[in-house]
Order: structure tokens, then C-alpha cells, then sequence
């Protein structure tokens, strides 16, 4: 098989499972949706090893390939082609994309069983990651633009899945518009680099850049800064992330699979991928870097007061985001690549064992009714520990080794990075602070009721299912959260995916440990990021420095939730009360969707609103066609008379009114 | 093998007309044959087309030959695939109205007014002829007057006449402006007054008549499309047709004026087109931006599809006025693409009105996909389209517009791209409102039954396989859509303008 073949494999398999799985409806029983979609996302990632053995097969500097099948266009000197680009970054992607996936898919084909969509759910999940291997196999940009749509379609999808929740249906159509925003960024910045430079797919657009473009030109800045648009819509970074909190009324695996391991990293994919063009405008990548810095810090703080568990994990994953955008924007590629796979693999388990938990407390999500957790259970305890501990860095998790790098990758760059070295440690701060508070919260302390009820070995039963966003009781018709929806720990194949997740984020840690003893991971990714401009000098001291600063900001960090969240009552309450302006600022998000809905969302709805009810009656109705009306208010009664012989009137009027125009241009001609 | 265009062209009437001398539903059978019969020959004609451009299978005689009004077709790399969209598009059309055995009475009437529309869209595709392309443009209006006046809802009389008088004003004027066209040419050459637009691109009028003629035949493609401010006879006339000739109308007429600026317009009036390129961008954005508006207000879906329409076609105007290729394709390929949209979005109408107690109103409606799987899913497919994703072929139509655009004209490519985004809003508020949420209070959601399964899905079908491969159009289009902008690049030269100014081409 040669590695073409491989690769265009990888993206059938999700594409096949989708359309088996959706063609077959209600003839697949039982589970058998859910494994089929599994065993799909499972082929693609033995392929994705295919493919990935090919390309270590080849010498360093021939480890890209394009292929296509066939042009889409090519028209007017454009041409789009469908065709996939194989090189380390993208086996590198599909790798994690089709791994973290298959252990999702497993999850949920537990998870899901209870749902009265589960067939359409696996559908969903195939299309996804049929949808997010595209992303990262295109070989152009229009086709990453597909595969970036269709992404933000299935996650549309995925989010009002539950569509009888007015809840869910309101965030899939906000995620759903916030990315076409993102889609347009990207069309618009592709239309300037296809302007100036004739090409779109990645190979002529890297060689060619630096002959069509000075260095840092404000034509290509200005088409980059486009495409952040859309890095930053798909990616949740300010001002554009508000989708992702709501993102939530998925059901838990989406949160896991698109909400956190893999959508919201091709912000960070799409800018490694095009680091030769930012590169070559550094005013750029600096925007983006900022930006990610300041969103790194932004959710941390609000992650350190909001009381949706889910929630929660999701300003985390915005945080962490941050961080990988501000690696890559600023050079540290295998940094911002090494902590995007490690933190797919924690963040999904968290992920996982926070549906674990909610399921046990009957879809309810909030912390400040969880307590007292450990003794009932275990299992998810020890993954929410595990995963804790490597997303707050503790030493010699995964987290750890990928926050590390990637930090120092930025530090070695001297100069103003220094102030993103900084932001990163604060944001490791407010990391430890926020993950411990949530575990804490909701594992210390004495057993809630639906805990004392675990423990006993039942179920807890909400009297009836409500939504917990809004209090509402639930239409149970079209799935959950059916009565039966109760899966805490109950499954082995939650248990499986779990456990191998929790096991990768112990271990992930050990692609790249720091000094240069072994980086198998820097030697893999290096033919794509070989020809960086940016230096990274060697630089031990500072090497030292950033892991002793992360240990202690993890342990210290860790003792400090510790004393206030595990030891006694009120002590968080005494906190908030000495700042009361800061948690104001922080509970209320920054203000960013009211900010969004002042500037965009109301003038856009008062002008559908003016449009309809004062233009188009007073206006086209009246003013501008008051003959037309006038005319039909006198004609109309005339009208009903003619209904029989209409066709005559009609008929003789337009022949008598062509005639006469016909027969006076005749004339005068003649 | 010879092909005879007049053959095509009238065959769909030939079918309505034996139509009429049977009885009960026959006549929808027949019409349905028909329009099978006539999609096999549009199949020939585009299997048999020339990808090198040119007119083909040219048929030219002398109609009126004191006027000298030629009966001249042809089919020209603008209209090839225009033409076989119309045949998809009526013989759904015709198959729905057989399947569901509608409309319950004259069902002969019917069938024959439908043939005539559908030789009426055909003929307009096909004139070579100024004067006949305004008689055939004319033309394809009348039967859906009386198919609103027979069969068209309770407010019909109204919606009708505001039709009507809209219509005939923008047809006059284009009959007027058509009719000086080959007189002023006449008097500029000297020689026999014709009509045929490849002798009036021999001899254009002159720079001032160019400008006034350009406005005439505008105003009437822009009431046809409708564009904004034209738009007045449109909801009226929307909600009152009954529903299968309207999923013909709102796919069709409106492309026949796109066409009109492409075939008649640009290359016979070019000095008018660029000097109201502005002008004309600007009713083209604005119907972008009101119509995106406007159907994120409307409650009727009708209403909802029709002011979509109104954006959709402001980006093909958009297309077409960026004056150079990559807009002029696109607007061509968006054309065929917002045509096999939005006529089955029309007929999805009808099955959302059939689940929700018989109203067209999306409050009424809601949870309508509860236990129709599939088609909820046909529906989200379309509703993509219409919304242009990137992955349907209309986003790559909708690339090349704003590529075009954004060469010659860049801030009208930033105005337009904010019409993108609205299009997300009122395509999925569309779809979330009709299917999902609550149930609404007289909806009871059922499956697709097959016969509409029958003529919707093949449509979807139609428009996932040009998805996959949009060149099949732009290939066909590529040659003539040159052409047709060849007068407006030397109009352009001769002003002194270069050509950077009206849009930089490849390096």
C-alpha cells in the first residue's frame, strides 16, 4: 500500500462508518451503531499507523506528499483541487484525532446506550472525524476551509443534539455562526493570498511566499490576521470564544471528543501549518500570540468561579488553547504540539469522568451540589485525580513535560516573549487553582445524597428529568435524558476508554523529556518546522528554572485549593468578599456576550426588525410603488369580475402595450 | 447526431397540450413524460457540447422579416448547463405534482400551463435574438399568472396584479430598450435592421445610447430576480402561488434575468455596465444585506425562501458586476446552484406544512424531525447548501464571486461577506425552528413518505454530485463566460481605464 493510498484510507473510514451507520437507521440494534462507528474511527487510526510508517520510510527532506483525485475547480487561473498533503504535522494530527476519537466512540458506545438517538449519534461522531481529518489531511486551503465548515457543522449538530432543549438548539446556532464568522475570515484571507500569489495549496504557497511578499508586508499581515479570524472562531480565543461555555449542552463524549481533544485544536493546526507564511509577517503571529496569552489568562480566571463542572473543564480547555496558540504563534512548535496531544488526552479524560459524575447525580451539573464523591466513586475519583494532575502540571505527568517545553520554547526567544513567558506561569497558577477547587469541591467533603445512594449500590432518580440550565422539565420523546440515563461507572467500555486514556496522560510525558535525552517527538515533527526562521538557543539555566517553577506552582497551588476548599466552609466565600470586583468581573465572564450581543446581535436583529415592520410596509408597500398598490386597492374588486375572462385582459393588454412601443421605435427607424 | 433545438424547446408545450385531451390524472403523467423526455434531449445536448465554446446547434430563420426578427437559437456556453438545470428542476416539479396527484382539478389546464412555462424558460435560454428573448422572457411570465389565478391562495387577485404591473413595467422598458438597439445599430451601419445579438455585437450603439439601453434591460433582470428595491411584487406573489409552479419560479425566472446581464447586457451595452458597475453593486449588496435581514425576520417560510433568494441573487449580481471571469463564473455557477436549492427547499415547504397542520408559519411549527429521520436529514443537507457551506458546490460558486469581486471592487467582497454570515442565521433558524425545539401545537411529525422521498431526494442527489464536482459547470462556462466579457474589457480600454481597475487577472 503505498502512503497515498494509506492516507486517502484514513479519511474513507470515518466517511464510510458515517454512511453505513446513517443509511442503516433504526435496521442496526442495540449497540451494533456504536461499534460499527467505533470500528470505523479504529481502521482509520490503524491507517494513520500506515501512513505514518510510509512516511518514516522516506528520507527526511522528501517527507511530504501531495496527492489528489480530482479538480473541483479550475477556472479563470483558479484551481482547487481535491487533494490531501501527507507530511509529520498531518500524520502527526490525524494520529491524535483518530485515536483520542476511537477511545471516544468506545466511551460513548456505553455512555450513549440509554439514548433514543444513538444511531444518529454515531452517525454525528463519524462525520466529525471524517470532517476534522479532512481538516488536517487538505492539501489546500479551500479544502481545509471544507473540512473547517464541516467541522463546525457536525459540531452544530453534535451541540443541539439533544433539539428538543431550547437551550441546545440556541448554542448549536451560536457555535454554528461564530464559526461561519471564523469560515470567513479564512475565505477572505485566502482570496488575498490567491490574489497576490495565483495558488492556494500549501507546497507553491510556502515556496513561494518569500518571493511574492517583502517580509512582514501589510498586505500579508493583513491576509494572516484574516485567517486568525478563523483560527480564533474555531480555536475559542477572545473575542470569538463565547460559543464553547454553551458548547456544553452536547452530550458529554462531544465535549470530550470536539469541545476539547480535537476541534478546538485547528486554531493551533491551521497556524503550525502555516508558520512559513506568519513567520514571514512576525506581526502576525505576534496578534496571535497576544491574543492566546490573553485568553490563557481570561478563562483562567473565570474557570477559578464558575460552578458548571462542565463548564469549568471548558474555560480550562480555552485556557489551555491559549497556551497552544501562544506556542505556536510564537515558534515553539513542538512545545504547542507536544502539550495539544497531551492535553487530548487529560482533558478528554476529565471529560469523561465528569459525565460519569453528572450521570450519577441525574444530568444535574452544578459543583456547588456535589460533594463527598470518593467513597462512591472510585474509578471516576481516580481519573479526575489523574487527569488533574497533569493538567495542572505535577510533576512527571504529561502536563508537566508539555507546559514545560512549551514555555521554554518561548522563553529562549527573549526580547517582549519574556511577557508571555510570564503570562504562561501566571496562567499555571491559576490552573493548579481552579482544577484542584473543582475536584475538591466535588469529592471532599460529606456525601450528597445522590453519593450516600451510590454507595448503597443504586441509582439516584431525579422525580423528573429537568434541564439544569434552565429548570424546565425535559421532553424526554427524542433521548435524554431519558428516566433510564443513568451510566456512572456502569460501563466496562467507559471504564476501557478511560483507563487507556489515564494511562496516556501519565505516560504521554515520555515523547519528549526535556535536555534533549530523548525527543523522539522534536526528531519526528522536525522536516515540517525545519525550515523555521526563528532560533531557539540552548539555554540550561532557564531549562532548570522553568521546571522548578512549574513543581512548586503545582504543589504549591495544590495545598493552597487544599486549605480552601477541602478544609472547612466559607473560607472561598471570605476570598470573594475581600474582592468583590474582581469576582464580579470574573462571574460575569468579562463581559463578553453582552459586549457581542450591544455590537453585533442586537443592531442585527433591530434591523431585520426595522426591515420588516416600518421599511417593507411603508415603503415598498407604499411610497415606492404607491402606484402598484393604489392600482391593486382600485383594481382589485375589478379584478375579482375578470377572474374568468382574465386571460383575455391580460393577454390583450401586454400585446397592446408591446405593439405600441414596437410599432413607434418602427416608425421613427423607418 | 443533429440536434434541433426548437424541438427541445417545444416539447414541453407538445406534452401540455396532449395533456389537455385526456382526462383526470393522465394529464400529470403525460406531463411528467414530457419533461422526462425533455431532460433525455437536455442530457444529449450537454453530452454533445463543445467544451470550446461557441454557438452550437444554431438554428436561424427569419421571423418577422420586415422587422428583421430572427427565430435564432442556439445553446452557448452560458446556457448549456442553465438548460439542463431547467429540465431537472420541471420534471421534479411535474413528478410532484403527479405523485401527489395535485392539483385536484383540471388537471389538463395545469399540465398545459406548465409546458408553456417551461418552453417559455427554455426559449429564453435559447434566443439569440434580442427581440425573441424578450418574447420569450414575456412569455414564461404568462402561465404562471393563471397558475396563481386558478390554484393560488386566498389573496391571489392582489398578488397577481402586483405581478403583473411590476412585470410589464420592466418588460416594456426592455422591449423599448431592445427595440432601440436594433434601430440606433441599424443607423450606425447603414445596413439591414437585425436583431440577432451576433450581428448587434458587430456594431454596437453608440457610448450614450449604451448607457440608457443598459438601464432598461437592468431594471427589468433586477424586478425579475427580484433585487432590492424591486422587490415589492414578491411577497405577494410568493405567498400566493401554489407551491410546485413556485419551486419552478423562484429557481428559474430569476436565473433567466442573471443570464439576461451575462448574454445581452454585458456584451452589448458594456460602456452602461461599467459606467453603473458601482451602481449596480450597490442595489446587489443591498439585497444582500436587506434580504439576509429580512428573512431572519419572516415567520413564513414561503417568505423566509424568498428573501433568501433576494441575497442569494444579490451575490450573483455581485458576481456578474465584479466584471471579470472568476466573478462571471461564479455568478453563472451560482445561478445553476441556487436553482436546484431552492426548488426543492420549495417542495420541502409543502411536507413542513403537511406535518404542521397545514400552516406555512414556523411558529406553528417545530419538532418536526422527531421520528423523520431522514428527512431531517435531506433537509439539513439543503439548508447547507443554501447557506453555502464550504463542501457544496455552492460555496465554491459563492468563492468565486467573492474572489471575483474582491479583485476588482475589494470592499464590496468585505459588504457581501457579511451576507455570508447571515446566511447561517436565517438557513439554520430556518431549519431549528421548523424541526427542532418544542413541538409546535398542531405538528405531527411523520416520515418522508416515499412519493415525496421520490422527487426530493434525486434533487439532493443532483446537488451532493455537483457538489463533488462543480467543474462539470464551470468547464462548459469557462469559453463563453470570456467572451462575454471580451466587449466589456475593450469598452473598458477605449475609457482609458486599465484593466486593473475593472479587476486584475491571473499572473
Amino acid at each position: 500500500m503505498s502512503i497515498q493510498t494509506a492516507a486517502w484510507l484514513v479519511l474513507a473510514c470515518p466517511l464510510a462508518g458515517m454512511l453505513l451507520v446513517a443509511l442503516g437507521g433504526r435496521r442496526w440494534r442495540g449497540t451494533s451503531a456504536g461499534w460499527l462507528g467505533t470500528a470505523a474511527i479504529a481502521a482509520a487510526f490503524a491507517f494513520a499507523v500506515v501512513t505514518l510508517v510510509k512516511l518514516q520510510d522516506l528520507p527526511a527532506d522528501e517527507r511530504h506528499v501531495a496527492s489528489s483525485l480530482w479538480d473541483l475547480a479550475n477556472v479563470a487561473g483558479v484551481t482547487i483541487k481535491l487533494g490531501i498533503y501527507v507530511d509529520p504535522l498531518s500524520v502527526f494530527m490525524a494520529l491524535v484525532v483518530t485515536g483520542v476519537s476511537a477511545l471516544i466512540h468506545l466511551y460513548s458506545v456505553g455512555y450513549m446506550a440509554s439514548d433514543r438517538g444513538y444511531v444518529r449519534f454515531f452517525a454525528y461522531l463519524n462525520l466529525f472525524v471524517f470532517s476534522m481529518l479532512l481538516l488536517v489531511l487538505a492539501g489546500n486551503l479551500v479544502l481545509l476551509i471544507v473540512g473547517w465548515a464541516f467541522v463546525g457543522a457536525a459540531s452544530y449538530m453534535l451541540i443541539s443534539f439533544w433539539y428538543r432543549r431550547a437551550t441546545a438548539t440556541a448554542a448549536g446556532i451560536k457555535a454554528f455562526v461564530i464559526n461561519v464568522v471564523g469560515d470567513i475570515g479564512l475565505v477572505l484571507g485566502s482570496l488575498f493570498l490567491i490574489r497576490e500569489m495565483g495558488v492556494l495549496d500549501y507546497g507553491s504557497l510556502f515556496a513561494g511566499v518569500q518571493d511574492a511578499f517583502p517580509k512582514n508586508d501589510a498586505t500579508l499581515v493583513a491576509a494572516l490576521c484574516l485567517i486568525l479570524v478563523g483560527a480564533f472562531a474555531k480555536s475559542a480565543q477572545v473575542p470569538l470564544h463565547t460559543w464553547l461555555p454553551d458548547a456544553m449542552e452536547g452530550p458529554t463524549p462531544v465535549s470530550a471528543l470536539i469541545h476539547a481533544a480535537t476541534m478546538v485544536t485547528a486554531g493551533v493546526y491551521l497556524i503550525g501549518r502555516m508558520h512559513p507564511l506568519f513567520e514571514w509577517a512576525p506581526t502576525a503571529a505576534d496578534i496571535a500570540a497576544i491574543v492566546g496569552a490573553l485568553t490563557l489568562l481570561i478563562a483562567g480566571t473565570i474557570g477559578l468561579v464558575v460552578t458548571d463542572l462542565k463548564r469549568i473543564i471548558a474555560y480550562s480547555t480555552m485556557s489551555q488553547i491559549g497556551y497552544m496558540i501562544m506556542g505556536v504563534s510564537a515558534a515553539a512548535y513542538v512545545g504547542g504540539f507536544f502539550h495539544l496531544m497531551t492535553h487530548a488526552f487529560f482533558k478528554a479524560l476529565l471529560f469523561m469522568a465528569a459525565g460519569s459524575l453528572i450521570a450519577a447525580m441525574a444530568g444535574e451539573q452544578s459543583i456547588d451540589r456535589m460533594r463527598g464523591f470518593r467513597k462512591a466513586m472510585p474509578f471516576t475519583f481516580g481519573c479526575f485525580i489523574v487527569g488533574g494532575l497533569a493538567l495542572a502540571a505535577f510533576p512527571l505527568m504529561s502536563g508537566f513535560f508539555s507546559k514545560d517545553a512549551l514555555l521554554f520554547e518561548i522563553g529562549q526567544r527573549g526580547g517582549w516573549y519574556w511577557g508571555l513567558y510570564a503570562a504562561g506561569y501566571l496562567g499555571a497558577i491559576l490552573t493548579v487553582v481552579y482544577t484542584w477547587r473543582m475536584i475538591y469541591r466535588a469529592f471532599w467533603g460529606e456525601a450528597v445524597e445522590q453519593a450516600e445512594e451510590l454507595e448503597h449500590g443504586h441509582l439516584w432518580h431525579a422525580p423528573h428529568p429537568t434541564n439544569p440550565a434552565t429548570g424546565e422539565v425535559e421532553d424526554t420523546e427524542v433521548g435524554f435524558p431519558g428516566p433510564e440515563h443513568h451510566v456512572a461507572e456502569q460501563t466496562w467500555q467507559m471504564k476501557l476508554a478511560m483507563g487507556a486514556l489515564a494511562v496516556l496522560s501519565v505516560l504521554g510525558g515520555l515523547l519528549f523529556l526535556p535536555f534533549e535525552t530523548l525527543e523522539p517527538l522534536k526528531s519526528f515533527l522536525d522536516p515540517t518546522f525545519e525550515d523555521s526562521l526563528v532560533q531557539h538557543p540552548a539555554n540550561d539555566t532557564l531549562e532548570v528554572l522553568g521546571i522548578v517553577a512549574t513543581s512548586v506552582i503545582a504543589v504549591a497551588g495544590m495545598a493552597f485549593a487544599y486549605r480552601i476548599w477541602a478544609l472547612g466552609e466559607g473560607r472561598a466565600g471570605a476570598w470573594q468578599r475581600r474582592l468583590p470586583a474582581l469576582h464580579r468581573l470574573f462571574a460575569a465572564k468579562w463581559w463578553f456576550d453582552e459586549l457581542i450581543g450591544i455590537l453585533v446581535v442586537r443592531p442585527a436583529a433591530w434591523f431585520g426588525r426595522w426591515a420588516r415592520d416600518t421599511f417593507e410596509r411603508l415603503f415598498v408597500d407604499g411610497a415606492l410603488v404607491g402606484g402598484a398598490s393604489g392600482l391593486v386597492r382600485a383594481g382589485s374588486a375589478a379584478v375579482r369580475a375578470l377572474q374568468t375572462g382574465l386571460l383575455r385582459s391580460y393577454a390583450a393588454l401586454l400585446v397592446l402595450g408591446l405593439t405600441i412601443v414596437l410599432l413607434y421605435f418602427l416608425i421613427r427607424s423607418a | 447526431m443533429t440536434i434541433h433545438l426548437s424541438i427541445v424547446l417545444w416539447l414541453p408545450l407538445a406534452a401540455g397540450v396532449l395533456a389537455l385531451l385526456v382526462r383526470g390524472s393522465l394529464a400529470r403523467w403525460i406531463s411528467v413524460l414530457g419533461a422526462l423526455a425533455t431532460l433525455a434531449y437536455a442530457i444529449v445536448i450537454v453530452a454533445d457540447y463543445d467544451v470550446g465554446g461557441g454557438l452550437q446547434h444554431v438554428t436561424d430563420e427569419m421571423w418577422i422579416g420586415a422587422l428583421g426578427i430572427h427565430y435564432k437559437l442556439a445553446v452557448s456556453g452560458l446556457s448549456v448547463v442553465l438548460i439542463l438545470t431547467t429540465a431537472v428542476v420541471f420534471l421534479g416539479a411535474a413528478l410532484w405534482s403527479a405523485l401527489r396527484g395535485e392539483p385536484g382539478s383540471r388537471p389538463g389546464l395545469y399540465a398545459v400551463l406548465m409546458g408553456l412555462a417551461q418552453s417559455g424558460v427554455l426559449g429564453a435560454f435559447m434566443a439569440q435574438d434580442i427581440v425573441l428573448f424578450v418574447a420569450f422572457f414575456d412569455l414564461m411570465l404568462v402561465p404562471y399568472y393563471f397558475l396563481t389565478i386558478v390554484w393560488g391562495g386566498p389573496r391571489r387577485g392582489p398578488a397577481v396584479l402586483k405581478l403583473f404591473v411590476y412585470t410589464l413595467v420592466g418588460s416594456l422598458l426592455m422591449l423599448v430598450g431592445a427595440v432601440a438597439t436594433g434601430v440606433l445599430a441599424k443607423a450606425g451601419d447603414g445596413g439591414a435592421t437585425s436583431f440577432a445579438i451576433s450581428d448587434l455585437q458587430q456594431s454596437l450603439v453608440s457610448s450614450g445610447s449604451q448607457k440608457w439601453i443598459f438601464l432598461t434591460f437592468a431594471i427589468a433582470f433586477l424586478v425579475k430576480m427580484p433585487a432590492f428595491p424591486f422587490h415589492g411584487w414578491m411577497p405577494d406573489g410568493y405567498t400566493q402561488m401554489p407551491l410546485a409552479p413556485l419551486a419552478t419560479f423562484t429557481a428559474l425566472l430569476s436565473k433567466v434575468a442573471a443570464y439576461g446581464f451575462l448574454v445581452i447586457a454585458l456584451p452589448l451595452y458594456p460602456q452602461g455596465a461599467i459606467e453603473f458597475q458601482m451602481l449596480m453593486l450597490t442595489v446587489a449588496l443591498a439585497s444582500i444585506l436587506y434580504g439576509s435581514a429580512m428573512a431572519f425576520t419572516a415567520t413564513n417560510t414561503r417568505l423566509v425562501l424568498g428573501y433568501s433568494s433576494v441575497a442569494q441573487l444579490g451575490f450573483i449580481i455581485v458576481g456578474i458586476f465584479a466584471l471579470n471571469e472568476r466573478g462571471g463564473d461564479g455568478a453563472l455557477l451560482q445561478s445553476v446552484n441556487h436553482a436546484l436549492v431552492a426548488a426543492p427547499l420549495m417542495l420541502v415547504v409543502a411536507m413542513l406544512a403537511a406535518r404542521a397542520g397545514g400552516s406555512e408559519d414556523l411558529r406553528d411549527m417545530g419538532g418536526i424531525a422527531t421520528r423523520a429521520p431522514a428527512f431531517a436529514a435531506v433537509f439539513l443537507v439543503l439548508t447547507y447548501a443554501l447557506l453555502a457551506m464550504p463542501g457544496s458546490t455552492n460555496f465554491i460558486g459563492e468563492y468565486l464571486i467573492l474572489l471575483g469581486v474582491f479583485t476588482s471592487k475589494i470592499v464590496v467582497a468585505f459588504v457581501a461577506a457579511v451576507g455570508v454570515a447571515g446566511a447561517a442565521v436565517y438557513g439554520l433558524r430556518l431549519y431549528i425552528r421548523a424541526m427542532h425545539n418544542r413541538t409546535g401545537p398542531a405538528v405531527g411529525a411523520r416520515e418522508m413518505t416515499a412519493r415525496e422521498a421520490l422527487v426530493i431526494v434525486p434533487l439532493m442527489l443532483v446537488v451532493l454530485a455537483l457538489s463533488l464536482y462543480p467543474q462539470f459547470g464551470l468547464q462548459r462556462t469557462e469559453h463563453a463566460v470570456k467572451t462575454s466579457l471580451v466587449a466589456v474589457q475593450d469598452a473598458a480600454h477605449d475609457r482609458g481605464e486599465t484593466l486593473a481597475a475593472i479587476g486584475k487577472e491571473e499572473r
